[in-house]
């Protein structure tokens, strides 16, 4: 029963009152608030965290951990990074010389290395091995991660942010409120998608619009979606994700038959009945698709994939997709991915092919945010609904979202080609 | 006070006090991604109040959105003195009161955070003189 007084043990309480240094004072007092905020009555133990704070936003990024460094702090738990503003491994992605706030942004990830981190540099640690299981309590930060980690993978974290995921790192706790209770983890609202023609649902541009329209639809509800086909993979999941955290704010969704916590509807409504069940139409994914970009009459200017950073199978598709053609020379064509998965497609050959074939593959970093990655301007096509909700508001670019193949394929020719997707 | 005036008891997520002019959001908003902390604008394309200025506002958002990055565009949104004066929440959000306490103590500022229920929110109109204490009664100037 949550009594909304927070009790602290006695551990927690000589971290409160500075006994454990400064640092760990700061970072406590954070907790605390967290706390009260959430009407916790206690704090648990976690075991891992992912840190979006080295992620570059400003000045205050950077005082925050140099307050921090400066006052001895060091972490409870392994803390992966998330992407940085800038790339560490190749500096010429957003010049760190060109101005203040790309030095400090670089600045910024080292301290957080300093700090103890390990330095991944990705929204997508859940590709890496060594990832938590079911049940395990963790902070995620990164949206679309802090969906994954709890909806694919059943590990428990609330949406912590910048600051809060620090504190939580260096003092390996966090108030035992919400998505870290078993109650809160019920499914709400049934979203039934599986009136949708076949065609639609097997083409992978399906799972980025069907988040975009549960996240725009299921309003503070925990989703379950009934009807996803058995062959939905991660990657797929992956795009609910993404897509429903831009949308909306969805930090757990359930696939009923696919995900851990929703083997049948029963286990995932832990026996309630839903609040509301929506079935999905093509006209629900036409809308979501015209809301995430028009196909203008500008020319094609160029390609933008992994966000999230791509993983190995997804390499896989992009390059039996090519199958050994190259970019139209009058494009540009970028790929993000983790340092780890990098390695992985090297060693198949597929980062080479990839190069020659003419894309640019970007690790640390993403692409979608200011400053521009250079070239980035006018009409740009992505498979991906975070890209497309995100990159208007901060880069001079018109996005045509489409599937991977419709990228692959305009890219090729340089210009637009577009499937009958939604032909029913 | 002005005998038009409307009191409302509000739960305090961050102490402060604050005197300015309304603004109330009519949907939520992400302050990494969706907003420009360098000049407070809202920048979201999706956004009903795209192109607004939030600075010097008592800004009042009735639903929250999860946003790892919003504490660090809050923080910098204060820190650059573009930020709003106060937040008023229809939710109790962690990130937006996070970002907030770590401006406030990085940076010696009494910004406060406080939280009513949506009723208590629709009271409140863009425009209206607004007026915080430290115990989070929220006056309302019409």
């Amino acid at each position: 029963m949550v009594t909304g007084v927070l009790q602290l043990c006695e551990l927690d309480q000589a971290r409160l009152d500075g006994k454990l240094g400064k640092a760990m004072q700061f970072a406590m007092q954070t907790i605390v608030t967290a706390a009260h905020i959430d009407r916790a009555d206690t704090l648990i133990d976690i075991s891992f965290a992912h840190i979006d704070a080295c992620f570059y936003n400003g000045r205050a990024h950077l005082d925050f951990v140099n307050y921090m460094l400066e006052h001895g702090a060091t972490l409870a738990v392994p803390s992966w990074t998330n992407n940085g503003l800038v790339s560490l491994n190749d500096l010429s992605v957003r010049d760190p010389l060109a101005s203040r706030e790309m030095h400090e942004a670089r600045e910024l990830m080292q301290a957080y290395v300093k700090l103890g981190c390990n330095p991944v540099w990705t929204c997508a640690p859940y590709q890496l091995p060594g990832r938590p299981g079911l049940g395990a309590h963790i902070v995620g930060s990164e949206s679309n991660a802090v969906s994954f980690y709890n909806s694919v993978i059943g590990a428990r974290s609330n949406m912590y942010g910048d600051y809060l995921d620090v504190c939580a790192a260096i003092t390996g706790r966090v108030p035992f409120s919400k998505l870290h209770r078993d109650e809160a983890r019920a499914a709400q609202i049934l979203f039934d998608v599986g009136k949708l023609p076949q065609a639609v649902r097997n083409n992978d541009l399906f799972y980025h619009l069907l988040g975009y329209v549960v996240g725009r639809k299921c309003g503070n509800l925990v989703p379950a979606m009934v009807g996803l086909s058995e062959s939905c993979d991660e990657d797929d999941l992956k795009a609910i994700s993404a897509a429903g955290s831009s949308a909306g704010s969805v930090p757990l969704f359930h696939a009923i038959g696919i995900t851990p916590e929703a083997a049948t509807l029963e286990i995932a409504f832990q026996g309630r009945q839903p609040q509301q069940v929506i079935e999905l139409t093509v006209d629900d994914l036409r809308q979501a698709r015209d809301e995430l970009g028009q196909n203008s009459d500008q020319p094609l200017v160029g390609v933008a994939l992994g966000t999230p950073h791509f993983s190995y199978t997804e390499f896989e598709r992009l390059v039996n997709l090519l199958d050994g053609r190259s970019i139209d020379s009058r494009l540009i064509f970028y790929l993000t991915t983790s340092r780890h998965v990098f390695e992985q497609a090297r060693q198949q050959g597929w980062v080479e092919s990839l190069q020659q074939a003419g894309i640019k593959i970007i690790t640390d970093t993403c692409t979608y945010f200011s400053p521009a990655v250079n070239g980035l301007h006018g009409k740009i096509m992505t498979n991906s609904a975070k890209w497309a909700y995100y990159a208007p508001g901060m880069l001079p670019v018109d996005v045509l979202i489409a599937s991977l193949s419709e990228c692959v394929e305009s890219a090729v020719s340089g210009e637009v080609i577009l499937d009958q997707w939604d032909a029913t | 006070m002005s005998k038009r005036s409307v009191n409302i008891e509000a739960r305090v997520l961050i102490v402060g006090s604050a005197d300015g002019p309304a603004l109330v959001l009519d949907d939520t908003l992400s302050f990494w991604g969706g907003f420009n902390p360098v000049n407070g604008e809202i920048i979201d394309v999706h956004h009903p109040q795209y192109r607004q200025l939030v600075g010097g506002k008592i800004l009042c958002i009735p639903q929250s959105k999860g946003s790892a990055g919003t504490p660090g565009g809050i923080a910098e949104t204060l820190r650059n003195g573009s930020g709003p004066l106060a937040f008023v929440l229809g939710e109790p959000d962690v990130n937006i009161s996070i970002g907030t306490l770590v401006a406030n103590r990085l940076y010696d500022l009494n910004i406060p955070v406080l939280e009513i229920s949506l009723e208590q929110m629709g009271q409140i109109k863009t425009g209206e003189a607004i007026s915080i204490d430290q115990n989070g009664t929220i006056s309302v100037n019409r």
